[in-house]
């Protein structure tokens, strides 16, 4: 009986595979939807001018004609989609992972709502006071707030239900929704804060991706090491605690990095919903629960998606993406809550 | 003593639910907590797997307070096996299993071969490792609890902590499961420390039992110590019989059957005496009692089932020595309870030198008009160990005016129509 021993070890290296294939998609994703635009790209031309400034190949004749779309424009932008598609995508596998529950996503439980109304804030009252860190900064403090306030809110006992959860986070999110909208209301620059409410990547601009970066891939990275206590936590938490897993530290932790890493991408480029529902989905479906997969795997799902909607939305006359994340999302979301009746969470 | 709970109190807000428990337990026992619902068996294994912090009182694990451990140390040393694992989620049972090394290994360390080996080892001995690619969302209970005990042993822990794992589980995973704890202390030496709600599968597998109540371990030693009918009135109350086990010698343990609690009286008062013995008499003994006839019973010896029962249902009976003849002494004693019964029934009983006296008071009844049922269901002859002399004397309680019965039922009957046998 030797078989489930090399079965075992065929997991790690399905993984392995997994992560090259979705590595590989990404690569032609990226080079693909930089095509896409109001002026078409050759793809050859791409990979010919990616290749000279990455220093693989010396790519002989480059008209220069495509550069600054290239690397001003649509480089940037992808860059970015990718960022946030990996911070949502994470922030909700974190979530459903903490709350045992395939509906917990960034912007039902209200993080994103909250991130949303710390923004819009600091457009309105403080725009200055911590350089281009101020919208950041305010994002995550109104991530946070939300989220403990619906964390205790919804607390019922030890425990957490998933329909008081829900409930709380739709009615949070409707209180900050009449913030916002009062906000906007007496908000001169009615403006640029519509345009970001809608979520769009249309201001994307290196300088962007930079502060965004490193943030989003230590959170991601900080995220990860819970990934063992993750998996045990689905056990049940008092069987976590037996494993030597201090659950109620890991709790507070893995809200505090959702919050932040869900801030870090509505602050640049606003709200953008369901990605944090659908992805981690989909991916748990191709590669199994196990969040040490789970969260690289859909991590790049979500870049990938959210790259491939936001190429969609230039090619639709630059609607924001938010409406086109919602198109899928919603209906997604309704399907989940109908397949919940059968009582089975995931997969 | 490896395993020690000093003093402990442990509160749930206000509400004091665990009050000075005071045990101990060594390398290589399985102690059983036994205890009414919501007495805190639950509470007391959450203290000692850390969950629930003791207010007052230490536990210490080979002399080191618990409480000093940082938490993955602890649990190489301590594993539970929770009250019911539900698992929503697709992973493989070996994934589970495998989830119990997270002790022994870092954060982002993956299983290695000897992690797989150990594992494999721990579902062998629980007899899992067929299940170890199976979904544990497509186990059946018994399975996926087999699961959970593998998990728990892969920590090497060297206390294990069950939750009433039997609950659910149909006798065969009851008694495999309750083995397999009996190995894991005989043959692996561990500490293992198990809720129990079944006191006869407690006091079959457990080395010592502990019974708490209200908190407080009201009881601690062997299960003959621990199960007694007073014990279990006081802190389950119910009215049981506490029997020993015909084949093992351990207390087994059942409920009283209601009509000693009714003691109602039968309207007619009839008294019945049965000469019995032979266990013949035991089950007509329950019904008559059942229906609140007042029974009496003679001659039997000690030992047979006949006068367990007489003195479980609290009937006056006449006894005699075990395997010994019944005595001039006893023949008067018997006679004297004929004279106070209303109707004599001579249960199916074989004779033999010892008991010939029994048919001899049969004739006795006879001759002082009481009404005598004789049961005939086996043929004389094949109960005669007297070379014909009780067969003899058989016939002539026929012609002395016996009334003959094939079953209890037609006793029943007859006892029915009390007009046959006026008080
Ligand atoms: N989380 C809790 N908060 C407050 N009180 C609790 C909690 N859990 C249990 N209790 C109370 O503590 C007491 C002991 O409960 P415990 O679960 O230990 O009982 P038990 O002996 O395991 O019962 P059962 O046989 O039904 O499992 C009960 O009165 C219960 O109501
Ligand atoms: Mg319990």
């Amino acid at each position: 009986m030797i078989k489930p021993k090399i079965a075992y070890f065929n997991k790690f290296i399905h993984w392995k595979m997994v992560m090259v294939y979705l590595i590989a998609i990404l690569c032609v994703t990226i080079v693909l939807t930089t095509a896409i635009g109001p002026v078409y790209v050759p793809p050859l031309e791409i990979v010919a001018l990616l290749g000279n400034k990455l220093h693989l190949c010396e790519a002989a004749s480059i008209p220069h004609k495509y550069d600054v779309i290239i690397l001003q424009i649509r480089l940037p932008r992808i860059v970015l989609g990718l960022l946030v598609g990996l911070s949502l995508a994470t922030a909700g596998t974190t979530l459903q992972g903490l709350f045992k529950n395939p509906m917990a996503d960034p912007y039902i439980i209200g993080i994103a709502s909250g991130a949303a109304v710390g923004a819009v804030f600091s457009m309105l009252i403080l725009p200055g006071f911590l350089f281009i860190y101020t919208k950041p900064f305010m994002a995550f403090l109104g991530a946070m707030f939300t989220t403990f306030l619906v964390y205790n809110i919804a607390k019922v006992g030890r425990r957490i239900p998933v329909d008081t959860l829900l409930l709380t986070g739709i009615a949070v999110s409707l209180f900050l929704g009449a913030v916002l909208s009062f906000m906007m209301f007496v908000a001169e620059d009615l403006h640029s804060i519509f345009f970001w409410l809608m979520g769009g990547f249309w201001l994307a601009n290196w300088a962007q991706v930079k502060i965004t970066i490193l943030p989003v891939f230590v959170c991601f990275f900080l995220i990860y090491i819970f990934a063992k206590d993750l998996n045990a936590m689905l056990l049940g938490e008092e069987c976590a605690q037996t494993l030597g897993i201090n659950v109620e530290w890991v709790k507070k932790i893995l809200l505090v990095f959702a919050a932040f890493i869900t801030a870090t991408a509505v602050s640049f480029v606003g709200t953008i919903g369901f990605v944090g529902l659908i992805i981690p989905h989909i991916t748990r479906i191709l590669v199994g629960p196990d969040h040490r997969i789970l969260f690289p795997a859909s991590a790049l799902v979500g870049g990938i998606f959210l790259v491939w909607t936001d190429a969609l939305a230039r090619l639709l006359g630059e609607m924001p993406v938010g409406i086109i994340t919602a198109f899928f999302g919603a209906p997604f979301f309704i399907y989940l809550l109908r397949k919940r009746k059968g009582g089975h969470y995931f997969t | 003593m490896p395993l020690e709970i000093k003093d402990v109190d442990a509160y749930y807000g206000s509400v004091k639910i665990l009050d000075g428990i005071d045990f101990s337990a060594s390398h290589g026992e399985l102690l059983g907590v036994i205890g009414p619902n919501g007495s805190g068996k639950t509470t007391l294994l959450r203290t000692i797997s850390r969950i629930l912090k003791p207010k007052v009182g230490t536990i210490l694990l080979e002399g080191r307070d618990v409480q000093g451990m940082k938490d993955k140390e602890f649990s190489r040393n301590f594993a539970a096996v929770p009250q019911d694992t539900t698992i929503n989620f697709d992973f493989s049972a070996l994934d589970i299993v495998l989830m119990g090394r997270n002790p022994h290994l870092g954060r982002l360390e993956l299983e290695g071969e000897e992690d797989i080996e150990i594992a494999r080892r721990c579902m062998e001995l629980t007899n899992c490792w067929h299940l170890a690619e199976r979904p544990i969302t497509e186990l059946s209970g018994g399975e996926r609890q087999l699961v959970i005990i593998a998990r728990a042993l892969t920590q090497e822990p060297k206390v294990l902590l069950l939750d009433e794992p039997t609950s659910h589980l149909d006798i065969n995973y009851q008694i495999e499961i309750m083995e397999l704890l009996k190995r894991l202390t005989s043959e692996e030496k561990l500490i293992v420390v198990a809720v129990i709600h079944d006191l006869n599968l407690a006091a079959q597998y457990c080395d010592r039992l502990a019974l708490l109540h209200k908190g407080k371990i009201v009881s601690l030693g062997t299960q003959a110590q621990v199960l007694t009918a007073e014990n279990i009135k006081n802190t389950f109350g119910a009215d049981v019989i506490i029997k020993k086990h015909a084949l093992t010698d351990h207390c087994f343990v059942s409920p009283v059957p209601s009509l000693l609690k009714r003691q109602n009286k039968n309207e007619a008062e009839l008294t019945i005496h049965l000469i019995c013995g032979g266990g013949e008499g035991a089950s007509l003994m329950h019904e008559l009692c059942e229906r609140g006839y007042r029974v009496t019973a003679g001659v039997v010896n000690m030992l047979d089932t006949d006068q367990e029962v007489a003195k479980l249902l609290n009937i006056p009976v006449v006894t005699e020595a075990p395997f010994s003849p019944i005595t001039e002494e006893a023949f008067q004693a018997h006679l004297a309870l004929i004279d106070k019964a209303n109707v004599v029934v001579l249960c199916n009983t074989p004779f033999g030198y010892g008991n010939l006296k029994n048919l001899e008071v049969a004739e006795r009844a006879l001759e002082r008009n009481k009404p005598l049922l004789v049961f005939d269901a086996t043929r004389i002859e094949k109960r005669d160990f007297t070379n014909g002399e009780a067969t003899k004397r058989f016939i002539a309680l026929k012609d002395k005016g016996a009334i003959m019965v094939k079953s209890q039922e037609e006793v029943l009957k007859l006892l029915n129509i009390s007009t046959l046998f006026d008080a």
